[in-house]
């Protein structure tokens, strides 16, 4: 009942968010349909959130609880999505024209692994004495259940941090993506599409929730 | 906190003098990081642009941490309704809307990366605070009949020294902030100078020209944010 309570609160906010979605005065006088959606990024786009999702989770499960405290993977996640934009674009050789995909890809990585590994690492629960005692087996086992059960419910909290930073680095190196999409839509007033958007911000949230609360 | 306060004195720094006919001038004793496109010295537009920029950041820090602890404070109303208003991150809020409005306004940004940046630190501050007002001091002033202004008189030195605490991630929230929105050129005009400015200016040119101006500004958030990475480690 009580989660019951706190998923209508939420899906309160949501609906609020639709209806002013739908009130907005429609496209501004211009435009004259809204733009398409880019397909042609998505798998892309999948690709290379698989790719940091195996990757983040292969790092917390080699490293463990411990590298949450770790300096090395602290000092690489501080820099701001901003800064592998600005560096990828300082260090790209003018004559091989503008960044393309690869190069969003790579800050991209760059920008969200450190974080993504250190939130694994964290929500790790901890090893010691057991099942650290019980010998590197069983701590393995340990971490690859808990990762299991960590890896659905960080996926859907995370995936608008992504976005988030998808979306910084897309500006920068003009890229356009899944986080420009969502730009365009509400810069162009597009209710369908940010409708849509709004909805899967809504689901991603619910998903997000925990069993009990 | 104290030398980030220091930063609000930036706004009483004027702009710095233009002079076009010594702009882009390379690196000389005179000048060492050269000039900018407007003839500015580069190094003292860097200062100026960083100083501008944790002013505003430490004004909105304080405006977000004011506002958490004026929630946190109060009871846990609708948990539902604000668990899905931080589902958002605030960047990913304020760029769309900024496109919307052709840009933000220095106050309207401020009080909207405030009010965006309280939502993510109320959690953590209602559980640094929580144990307390949970327990019956917090409850005396009421059974002694005390006013509620009265409560925020005795308990606000404590409140703050908690939120004190969430400072350096408030600062560096709104830093970003404002530092991302005026890089993608969504921030207020080009009237005052900022990190973000700056960095709007001198990245396109870094690929070409090479600006010192442009690798300066990168290595100061560079700096910026491994020195509070740093302090966050040694912090227990």
């Amino acid at each position: 009942m009580k989660r019951l309570s706190f998923l209508l609160q939420g899906w309160m906010v949501w609906g609020l968010a639709l209806v002013a979605a739908w009130l907005l005065p429609g496209l501004p006088r211009g435009a004259a349909q809204p733009p398409e959606f880019p397909w042609n990024v998505l798998p892309a786009t999948v690709a290379l959130l698989m790719g940091l999702v195996l990757a983040a989770l292969v790092a917390a499960w080699l490293l463990g609880p411990r590298a949450a405290r770790a300096r090395s993977l602290a000092l690489w996640e501080a820099p701001p999505d901003l800064l592998w934009g600005g560096l990828t674009l300082a260090l790209w050789p003018a004559a091989w024209g503008p960044p393309g995909k690869a190069a969003w890809a790579l800050a991209f990585l760059a920008s969200a692994l450190p974080s993504e590994i250190r939130w694994l690492c964290q929500a790790l629960p901890g090893e010691y004495p057991f099942p650290a005692l019980w010998g590197e087996r069983a701590q393995r086992r340990m971490r690859n259940l808990a990762l299991r059960t960590l890896a659905p419910r960080w996926i859907a909290v995370r995936l608008p941090l992504w976005l988030t930073a998808t979306l910084v680095l897309e500006r920068i190196l003009a890229v356009r993506g899944l986080g420009s999409d969502w730009m365009t839509r509400v810069a162009v007033q597009d209710r369908v599409g940010l409708a849509l958007w709004i909805l899967t911000f809504g689901l991603l949230w619910t998903l997000a929730q925990r069993r009990q609360p | 906190m104290k030398w980030r306060l220091m930063f609000l004195l930036g706004f009483l720094w004027p702009e710095l003098s233009m002079d076009p006919f010594q702009g882009d001038l390379g690196m000389a004793w005179r000048h060492p990081l050269g000039t900018d496109a407007l003839g500015r010295d580069a190094l003292l537009r860097l200062l100026h642009a960083g100083i501008r920029s944790f002013g505003f950041a430490t004004a909105v820090a304080i405006l977000a941490l004011a506002l958490a602890l004026l929630v946190s404070l109060g009871r846990a109303r609708g948990p539902g309704v604000r668990s899905a208003l931080r589902a958002v991150p605030p960047l990913l809020f304020l760029l769309p809307l900024a496109a919307v409005l052709g840009g933000l306004g220095w106050l309207s940004l401020g009080v909207l990366l405030a009010v965006l940046l309280a939502l993510q630190l109320e959690p953590p501050l209602r559980a640094k605070l929580e144990p307390f007002t949970q327990g019956p001091a917090w409850a005396m002033n009421r059974i002694l009949g005390g006013s509620r202004l009265h409560q925020i008189r005795v308990w606000a030195p404590w409140g703050m020294a908690h939120a004190e605490a969430l400072l350096p991630s408030a600062w560096l929230g709104a830093l970003w902030g404002e530092v991302t929105l005026r890089l993608l050129g969504l921030g207020p005009g080009p009237q005052h100078d900022s990190l973000g400015l700056l960095l709007n200016q001198e990245l396109p040119r870094l690929s070409t020209d090479s600006t010192p101006l442009g690798w300066a500004s990168l290595l100061l958030v560079l700096a910026l944010a491994m020195i509070s990475a740093s302090k966050a480690q040694e912090a227990p």
